[in-house]
């Protein structure tokens, strides 16, 4: 396969004894005890159990077994994906010390083939921000300055992928917590197409748009973990699976294809992004892809259709919080309601608050018809709107976020402003698409920009191919290690 | 624009309490949330375009037959109180 690939190079140096899990094991356990004080990107570090699993493959390695594609690879989950026997909180104090009795489908299936659970990451409470700082426990910085954000809402993922602490990391996208966070800290991220990874396990903020999938340092490692993880599942009545492994067409040809550039897409992109994002274009064409522009109108409304959808179904999936079957409950009450609105209040940070509150507004008596409705029959057109997209062109090339990686403490300005930094990543979700961001170059200011390719429903093998093909024509001047963590 | 009343009417509904100190900043919060939430009246909405779900997927009937799931002690492993196997609410604390 390709030369950037890490996942396979740990496994080469596995299986030929350059190195003992254990000791690949340790190493990183030992980094993550120097700098994860300065990224803030784990959590909870699940030592005793990542050497446990360790020992367990350097068993298999002993006794001449082939290693299982991701056996042995030290990686990290999310904090929004249920581990049974390690607390998961989704970074709310509302969930502090829930310890699930059973595992997210993804991880069961990681864990069958003994990857090495490093440990949990960071998130937005929820996974509801844009900066991973609205997490209870502060947010995780950003690997290339550690004055930025690592971004949301899977922050911790992102900065711990980029700052070595981990092969890889699975988040979750609802509206861009895979891309953005990975745009931020020049990784790769990858959304999958809705329903190909189950979300059995996977804390719920917004069903019909959450999705699992894989943050990595390279298209093909993000490729190699997809090819893992996406097995259809009964437990999540919305499960697909996938049909194909999409490593085998990482290196197709795209020589004829064509990239559709639409207008509205760049509307508001600051210029420098812009700029990387049309040098982007031109490694294309000398790759020798097309490129078509059009224009998509409904693109406009994606950002309040998003909201408005995503808090609806939050509100509903957030009522479960109650205080008496699992996570925290108020200390003093005098009624069976005021423990509820007490714990309620108590546990939720400000942001989940807003949602809630918004997600019921627009289901209550009076205003279901003017909000909820008609943002499922825009949800209806903007899905219409990519069909005919997809009919002039085979993917999008798109920005993953306007900017670069926000300074810190960006959450503390007004919601409305933050909300409308997602403009580019929601649209895929409204839809279901998959949707991959790619380190594509540097702003002004030195942070990594990334740009998204997105193609039609199961296109994961050709967004991941024109992906695989842009980083290995450009990678030298897209991506750039940070220099922190495990060096291989 | 939202009122305070409405707020606390919404608040209650979703069995959150809002203390007065922060009402004057929540409602305003969500005022310019319901605002730009307001955009979308700008689309045409000539057609229902009858969105239901987002893979076209219809339901999977499994046969109906009893099967094992978690049990009891499990369930009751998170809750802050039990008592013989049930979830335990104290009326007062």
């Amino acid at each position: 396969m390709g030369k950037y690939g890490k996942i396979a190079q740990l496994q080469e140096m596995l299986s030929s004894g350059e190195i003992s899990c254990t000791e690949l094991t340790k190493k990183y356990l030992s980094v993550i005890g120097k700098e994860n004080g300065a990224l803030n990107a784990y959590i909870n570090v699940t030592a005793d159990a990542a050497l446990k699993t360790a020992a367990e493959v350097d068993k298999d390695i002993a006794a001449g077994k082939e290693l299982a594609p991701l056996e042995g690879i030290p990686m990290a989950l999310k904090d929004n994906i249920s581990t049974k026997g390690m607390e998961t909180t989704c970074c709310s104090k509302i969930l502090g010390g829930y310890v699930p009795i059973y595992d997210a489908t993804v991880w069961s299936v990681l864990k069958n083939q003994k990857a090495v659970l490093l440990g949990k990451t960071n998130m937005d409470e929820f996974a509801m921000g844009s900066s991973c700082e609205t997490s209870c426990h502060g947010g995780a910085k950003n690997p290339h300055n550690l004055k930025r954000v690592a971004g949301g809402s899977s922050g911790g993922a992102a900065s711990a992928v980029s700052g070595n602490l981990a092969a890889y990391a699975l988040g979750s996208d609802t509206g861009g917590s895979i891309r953005q966070p990975a745009s931020f800290c020049g990784a790769v991220g990858f959304k999958p197409t809705y329903g190909t990874v189950s979300r059995y396990g996977l804390i719920a903020y917004a069903s019909s748009f959450d999705q699992i999938g894989p943050i990595a340092s390279s298209v093909e490692d993000a490729a190699r973990v997809y090819d893992v993880i996406s097995v259809y599942d009964k437990m999540d009545s919305t499960s697909s699976g996938q049909k194909e492994p999409v490593l085998p067409a990482l290196e197709n040809d795209i020589r004829g294809k064509k990239i559709g550039i639409v207008k509205e897409y760049f509307d508001g992109v600051r210029s420098d992004v812009k700029e990387a994002l049309l040098k982007a274009a031109d490694v294309f064409h000398s790759l020798g892809a097309e490129t078509v522009e059009f224009s998509m109108p409904s693109i406009h409304y994606s950002l309040p259709v998003y909201y408005i959808l995503a808090c609806a179904e939050a509100s509903s999936n957030l009522g479960r919080y109650d205080g008496i079957r699992y996570g925290y409950q108020t200390e003093h009450y005098t009624s069976r309601n005021e423990m509820i609105c007490k714990t309620r209040s108590e546990g939720f940070g400000a942001e989940v608050k807003r949602r809630i509150l918004l997600g019921t507004y627009v289901l209550s008596s009076g205003y279901y018809d003017a909000y909820y409705k008609k943002a499922q029959d825009l949800r209806g057109a903007i899905v219409q709107a990519f069909d005919g997209a997809f009919s002039k062109c085979d993917v999008i090339l798109a920005p993953t976020v306007p900017m670069t990686a926000f300074p810190e403490n960006y959450a503390a300005k007004d919601p409305v402003e933050t909300y409308q930094t997602d403009i580019c990543t929601v649209p895929v979700n409204i839809a279901g698409l998959p949707a991959v961001s790619v380190p594509c170059g540097f702003g002004s200011d030195g942070m990594p920009v990334g740009m998204q390719i997105l193609g039609p429903k199961f296109s994961e093998s050709t967004v991941l191919n024109f992906a695989n093909m842009y980083e290995s024509a450009a990678r030298e001047t897209s991506f750039k290690d940070t220099g922190m963590g495990v060096s291989l | 624009m939202v009122t305070h009343e409405e707020i606390l009417k919404i608040a209650n509904l979703a069995k959150l309490s809002v203390t007065p100190e922060e009402l004057d900043s929540l409602t305003e919060d969500m005022n310019k949330i319901i605002g730009f939430a307001d955009t979308i009246n700008a689309a045409s909405s000539d057609k229902s375009t009858d969105f239901d779900n987002i893979n076209g997927l219809s339901n999977v009937l499994r046969e109906d037959s009893a099967e094992l799931s978690y049990s009891r002690d499990d369930i009751l492993k998170n809750a802050e109180d039990s008592e013989d196997g049930y979830f335990v609410v104290r009326r007062r604390r």
